[in-house]
């Protein structure tokens, strides 16, 4: 006797779900199964705000944060502090960051940290278009809001000699960032706390 | 106390299950069973890390994805599921995002008859011991030892480049000073506490008229940062760190001299039971229990005053979880299960219960 499936196309949805993160095998076959029986799902629904979102949120130009156009929210807004850039390792770390309300600057998101043993070197971190920037916008302080893990330390240390000599206070946030987490999973006082203790990163 | 422990594609191991007594459990049989891999079990189950190899790959069952290790100890559930794509660690069925917790359930001490090279042995050897101990006995040990060590590889993997790249490098250089300067302080620190209890078990259970002493010695000069910076030169030829905790070393001396030339075998054997004696009375004295006492074959080595010597010296109270090739001493040792283990062919290895009955 042939062994029963379901039919293609339904094998095919569940694939795709399957591949994406967090997402297992169970998982996958129950979402998929709701789409097509589930009388609210509104499966196009889905389909739609897929397509749109993957066309028209980009990263900022500026900042690489989530943007609709060229610029974000924030580098499109007139009333940020533009004399003080907060640089990050990623663009999710600047939401919560943003839900503190305790900055009112601007934002630059590296796109990771230096990380040698996962083949992440300077050059494919968004240094270049941080040094342009504060050639162009000359803000009068960088703070440093990196994980404080090895290779966020290690982060902050390269871009202090990179940035040596410039017209600008370099400052990181307090301690206070538990150790090897990244701010995604720090909670809003900690934040606010590292934000208002920041300490200046000493020349070398 | 340890109850039970059940174990899923570990080395040898499909799976098997074993109880324990609260003071003395003996496990008898010949050589190749798995007696050790036990033992290597219930220490990975409470410490997350092996006493034999620095990685845990190794120890799953060849042919298996990952392995599993799971016991009670006290009233606690301890689960640990390793594979290298995944771990997870769950106490009391809850999954743990850091192991904080988990390793304060149990601190464990293994004896093993390949200890002697403690004494003979490189400074690896040495670091591993004082890394096994001081994870145990500082809360933050465990986290710097690992920040170093990837401070360190990375700092090594930047070294290699070609071409060079001196501001990558020197970008690790910072944390590899301020987690260097971290360690080499918690390790002094354990030395310090450790020597007065290793002398004493050396002269419990060894000979008094020669004189045990051990000296913690510092894998850079006393300034990191001045050591590194003077070691430069070398270090761009080499491609290496060269100066640093990675390369600390525990100095083990009798009456002065260099213990690894000068002592006779006995008296290495006795330094090295004493070095792990003093790692449980360390532990006992300052979480005011007995760590788990893991006696892996090692009194096969040591004549019968001595054996008799070693196990006054061990916490009392503690539990002590034994293997042995021979029954020929069993009569000294009160055990409260003592259990065969064989080979049964397609039923893999099997547990004979010897006593009680
Ligand atoms: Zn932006």
């Amino acid at each position: 006797m042939r062994k029963v499936e379901y039919p293609p196309p339904l094998q095919e949805l569940i694939r795709q779900l399957h591949r994406m993160p967090g997402i297992g095998p169970r998982s996958a076959e129950r979402i998929a199964l709701w789409m097509i029986q589930a009388p609210n799902s509104r499966p196009g629904e889905i389909s739609d705000a897929i397509s749109r979102c993957t066309k028209t949120v980009l990263s900022c130009r500026d900042c690489g944060f989530f943007a609709e156009g060229e610029l974000c929210t924030i580098c499109n807004d007139p009333s940020r502090d533009r004399s003080v850039l907060c640089v990050v390792e990623q663009p999710t770390d600047i939401l919560p960051l943003e839900r503190t309300g305790a900055f009112r600057g601007i934002y630059h998101a590296l796109g990771g940290k230096l990380s040698p043993l996962n083949h992440v070197g300077p050059e494919d971190l968004r240094f270049d278009s941080l040094l342009q920037r504060i050639k162009q916008a000359a803000p009068q302080e960088l703070i440093l809001a990196l994980g404080a893990d090895v290779e966020g330390e290690a982060t902050a240390s390269y871009l202090s000699q990179l940035l040596a000599g410039m017209p600008l206070r370099i400052t990181r946030l307090a301690q206070g960032l538990p150790a090897g987490l990244s701010l995604e999973s720090a909670d809003d006082l900690t934040i606010s706390r590292a934000f208002t203790g920041r300490t200046e990163v000493g020349r070398s | 106390m340890l109850r039970n422990l059940s174990i899923r594609d570990f080395r040898c191991f499909t799976r098997f299950d074993l109880d324990f007594d609260p003071g003395i459990t003996c496990i008898v049989g010949g050589n190749a069973l798995g007696k050790t891999s036990l033992l290597e079990a219930v220490v990975i189950l409470t410490r997350l890390q092996s006493p034999r190899t620095n990685s845990l790959a190794p120890v799953i069952r060849t042919g298996a994805k990952g392995l599993v290790v799971d016991g009670m100890v006290d009233n606690r559930h301890m689960q640990f599921d390793y594979s290298p794509k995944r771990r997870k660690l769950a106490l009391d069925s809850v999954e743990q995002k850091d192991a904080h917790e988990y390793l304060q359930v149990a601190r464990a001490v293994f004896f093993a008859n390949t200890d002697i090279d403690l004494v003979r042995g490189t400074g690896e050897e040495r670091r591993r011991f004082l890394d096994f101990l001081g994870s145990q006995f500082f809360r933050d040990y465990r986290n710097i030892l690992r920040s170093y060590d990837k401070a360190l590889r990375s700092r090594n993997a930047y070294l290699k480049m070609t071409p060079a790249r001196p501001r990558e490098v020197a970008a690790y250089t910072k944390p590899l000073i301020d987690l260097g300067q971290q360690l080499t302080e918690l390790r002094g620190s354990l030395v310090r506490r450790l020597e007065p209890k290793a002398i004493a078990a050396f002269n419990l259970i060894g000979e008094r008229d020669e004189q045990f002493g051990l000296e913690y010695h510092c894998g850079s000069s006393a300034d990191f940062q001045a050591a590194l910076a003077a070691s430069a030169e070398e270090e761009a030829r080499l491609r290496t760190t060269l100066v640093g905790p990675h390369r600390d070393d525990l100095l083990l001396q009798l009456s002065g001299q260099p213990a690894a030339i000068y002592a006779s075998e006995g008296q290495q054997r006795t330094m090295a039971i004493a070095l792990k004696v003093s790692h449980a009375r360390l532990l006992e004295s300052e979480f005011g229990r007995s760590p788990l006492l893991l006696l892996d074959d090692v009194f096969g080595e040591l004549d019968i005053g001595r054996r008799n010597r070693l196990f006054a010296t061990l916490p009392a109270g503690g539990q002590r979880i034994i293997t042995t090739t021979s029954l020929a001493w069993l009569h000294d040792v009160p055990a409260g299960r003592l259990y065969g283990i064989k080979d049964d062919g397609a039923r893999g290895r099997v547990l004979d219960v010897i006593s009680p009955r």
